[in-house]
């Protein structure tokens, strides 16, 4: 019973932990997806950054080396050196445009800017072109200066603020996919927080009821128990009332016969019965009832003063059978057979009326085998009480061993 | 409630909140293993506001570069313009309304140099960041100064207008006068004084030929600087306008009054470009004339496509407003910014008005499917 209490109250925190192991695991993959979608971002990120941050940087280079050819800081011999130079870091920005534009999804907003900032640089690299084929070459310092300081530089200048703006517009979009993520993540969890919440209140409420139900089971079977412990004592109240005088009290002559039954072969015991005399007078004069209380109080006597010594019964209307312990010897047998003739010949009180009469008695000594039955047992001491009654009664016979 | 029942509601909040722990210590953990999201331009919000000095296409282009900054970076851009490049009072109301509404900056292109001082001082000292387009206020408490040159303007359409000539007349042996209608505009005299100053110092040859019988070079350098003083000054000015109407019937009288004599005409604005087209149009003088103007309404784009207006010099107004943005947002986070800022000129002739760069120039959003009305050019 026990076990399988336990075994019902265990099933709903069975469940609360399958739940819990579920939850840990979806949270598990919602973890690692945040973290590699935000890894990514990052990834992408410095990818943009890097090919931005190199296309400035060569701009500004190609820019210098423009001003520095202007202002006659550069030979005229090595000018040549210098527009290799300058192919070279034009080939690393497109290189460096090409990483970028690989990148995929990039926002709308980065790829406006970007554009921006490519036509301007195409623009400004045109313009270089076209000043390096002729004035260049032609010496015209002053129409270089002019084309440098009027469109030239400021191209550059605009074409890196673009350029600077395009990695501001990148970062304020990672940072804006990191708080959407951040965001997202959070509501998901909350919802997840929600749902394993529930989820718990709803064990909570289902082990409850679990709890509810095995009360009301526990319940029913304590009422159960009860109603058959109460047919039990119902069923052991009819089978004592089989054995049982119902007016003394007593065990009757049923009883004699299966308490001593299986002693007969073999056993050794003491055995007597006393019988009131005349007891027939007591009825006639004061009628059945009377007689009836005057027997209850006799045995009611004898049960106090000789239970401990014998087993009483009332085998017959005022006949009484006394099978001693075995602890009482023939001879304690007969001092006790003395005092039963004492007391069931005192005087009683029976409805205010003292009455006494005497009685006579018989005692037998069995030896195993003596008789083959209960009833040739009674029939001995029968026979016994009825010689000394034939004799005038008030005395104590015993039964000759054969 | 027993014993039993109190033990089993604590299981019960026991094992709610060790998932809601597992849940948030799992969360924790993610968040932990990233980067923080604030990089170095997260939003910092707030409101900028762009005033500039009247209702035209050009200011729309600033407008748009502004917005987009502004969305892009996370600032509210309020837009007012003036009703006119002399108001200043409008502009006045605008900085009182900027610091009325807790703006963190103004980007503004002044229809004055003094006037709005008093106004960005109360500006100033309500915390208000101060950018500079277009035309230069002189107030020492502006943060930068965005614009296109107009002098270095003026210059590059001087110094295309002599490549236009030379490729009819490389010795520019023909070079006759040339004339101007200038605009009310405050940027106008600076673009004049580019043209003129560009124009003559590259076509100094032409319009002053050395003198090969003097040897002392003093004195050639003299008699050269006189004959350009000469022509500076014989350059034909017309009276400054404002619309276009104006402008084509002072354009109409210095051709008229002048037959024959004119090399160059050049418009200071889009009202006055337009005006000497229709008038340089209407008197057929397309092949006799070479016209240059400024920026780039859809009016002016057709005549460049007939060939009336050779080419225009087209600023960057866009750029003007998205950079001046930028700047705005830089200075209130406390990040330093250039004192100042060209974003260029370039000119646009038949042969690049194409081009993809000055296609972006031209249209910032897009080129739209259909031309619209616009009320003109910057002033």
């Amino acid at each position: 019973m026990a076990k399988n209490k336990k075994s019902k109250g265990s099933g709903a925190y069975i469940f609360a932990g399958i739940l819990i192991a579920v939850i840990y695991i979806i949270n598990t993959f919602l973890v690692e997806s945040i973290y590699w979608g935000n890894q990514e971002v990052s990834q992408k990120t410095g990818q943009a950054n890097s090919a931005l941050n190199k296309i400035n940087s060569e701009l500004t280079a190609i820019n210098m080396d423009s001003i520095s050819i202007a202002a006659g800081i550069i030979p005229p011999e090595d000018i040549g050196i210098t527009m290799g130079d300058t192919n070279k870091r034009y080939g690393n920005i497109i290189a460096a445009e090409h990483q970028f534009e690989a990148i995929e999804d990039l926002n709308p907003t980065v790829l406006k800017r970007y554009n921006y900032a490519k036509a301007l640089i195409t623009a400004f690299k045109d313009k270089l072109d076209s000043l390096g084929t002729s004035n260049v070459q032609a010496g015209n310092e002053e129409m270089m200066g002019n084309i440098l300081k009027q469109e030239i530089y400021p191209l550059q200048t605009t074409a890196s603020e673009m350029l600077i703006s395009t990695i501001d517009v990148v970062n304020v979009e990672t940072a804006k996919m990191n708080a959407a993520n951040t965001k997202r993540a959070f509501a998901l969890m909350t919802v997840m927080m929600f749902v394993a919440i529930l989820g718990e209140i709803a064990v909570w409420l289902f082990a409850r009821r679990a709890k509810k139900i095995r009360a009301e089971l526990e319940e029913r079977e304590k009422n159960l128990a009860e109603v058959d412990a109460k047919l039990k004592a119902t069923r052991q109240k009819a089978s004592d009332l089989a054995v049982i005088n119902v007016l003394t009290g007593m065990k009757n002559r049923y009883a004699l016969d299966s308490d001593v039954s299986d002693r007969l072969e073999t056993g050794r015991f003491n055995i007597a019965v006393f019988d009131m005399d005349n007891f027939r007078s007591i009825n006639d004069t004061y009628g059945y009832d009377f007689g009836d209380e005057y027997l209850a109080a006799v045995a009611e006597k004898l049960k106090e003063e000789f239970g401990d010594v014998a087993e009483i019964y009332n085998i017959t209307g005022n006949e009484f059978c006394f099978l001693f312990n075995s602890s009482v010897t023939e001879s304690q047998a007969m001092g006790i057979a003395q005092n039963i003739q004492r007391v069931m010949s005192s005087p009683y009180e029976v409805l205010n009326l003292a009455v006494q009469l005497p009685c006579s008695g018989a005692v037998y000594h069995y030896l195993p085998g003596d008789c083959l039955n209960v009833n040739s047992l009674l029939v001995k001491l029968d026979t016994a009480l009825r010689s000394v009654k034939m004799n005038g009664g008030n005395m104590i016979n015993t039964v000759m061993n054969m | 409630m027993n014993k039993k029942n109190r033990r089993g509601v604590f299981k019960a909040i026991a094992a709610c909140t060790l998932s809601a722990a597992m849940l948030l210590s799992g969360g924790c953990g993610s968040r932990g293993g990233q980067g923080g999201p604030g990089g170095p331009n997260a939003q910092q919000g707030g409101t900028i506001c762009v005033i500039t000095k009247q209702h035209l296409s050009f200011w729309d282009d600033v407008k748009k570069g502004a917005e987009d900054a502004g969305e892009e970076f996370g600032y509210d851009i309020v837009y007012s313009e003036a009703t006119n490049d002399n108001d200043y009072s409008s502009q006045e109301a605008a900085i009182y309304d900027a610091i009325k509404k807790k703006a963190k900056a103004i980007v503004i292109a002044p229809n004055g140099k003094t006037e709005l001082n008093k106004a960005f001082e109360d500006a100033e000292k309500a915390g208000i960041k101060i950018i500079n387009i277009n035309s230069r206020a002189d107030y020492e408490g502006v943060a930068s100064f965005i614009r296109c040159s107009d002098y270095e303007s003026g210059s590059v359409a001087a110094r295309n207008a002599i490549t236009l000539m030379q490729v009819k007349d490389p010795e520019l042996a023909g070079l006759k006068n040339i004339a101007i209608i200038p605009s009310t505009a405050a940027t106008s005299e600076e673009r004049v004084a580019g043209f003129i100053d560009s124009f003559t110092s590259q076509a100094s040859d032409a319009i002053a030929p050395i003198d090969m019988t003097e040897t002392n070079e003093k004195k050639v350098k003299e008699a050269r600087d006189a004959k350009i003083d000469a022509y500076k000054k014989g350059v034909i000015k017309g009276a400054e306008c404002s619309k276009e109407g104006a402008a084509k019937e002072e354009a109409m009288k210095i051709l008229q009054n002048n037959q024959g004599n004119i090399s160059v005409m050049f418009g200071t604005n889009t009202n006055t470009t337009l005006g000497i087209c229709e008038a340089i149009e209407e008197l057929e003088l397309e092949n006799e004339v070479v016209v240059v103007g400024f920026n780039s309404d859809e009016k002016e784009l057709a005549y460049i496509k007939t060939h009336v207006l050779d080419g225009t010099v087209i600023q960057n107004p866009y750029m003007m407003g998205y950079v001046g943005v930028r700047y705005a947002k830089r200075a209130i986070t406390g990040d330093s910014v250039p004192s100042r800022m060209d974003t260029g000129a370039v000119f646009v002739n038949a042969e690049n008005i194409n081009d993809d760069f000055v296609q972006l120039m031209i249209y910032p959003d897009g080129k739209p499917d259909a031309a619209e009305n616009t009320t003109g050019g910057e002033g």
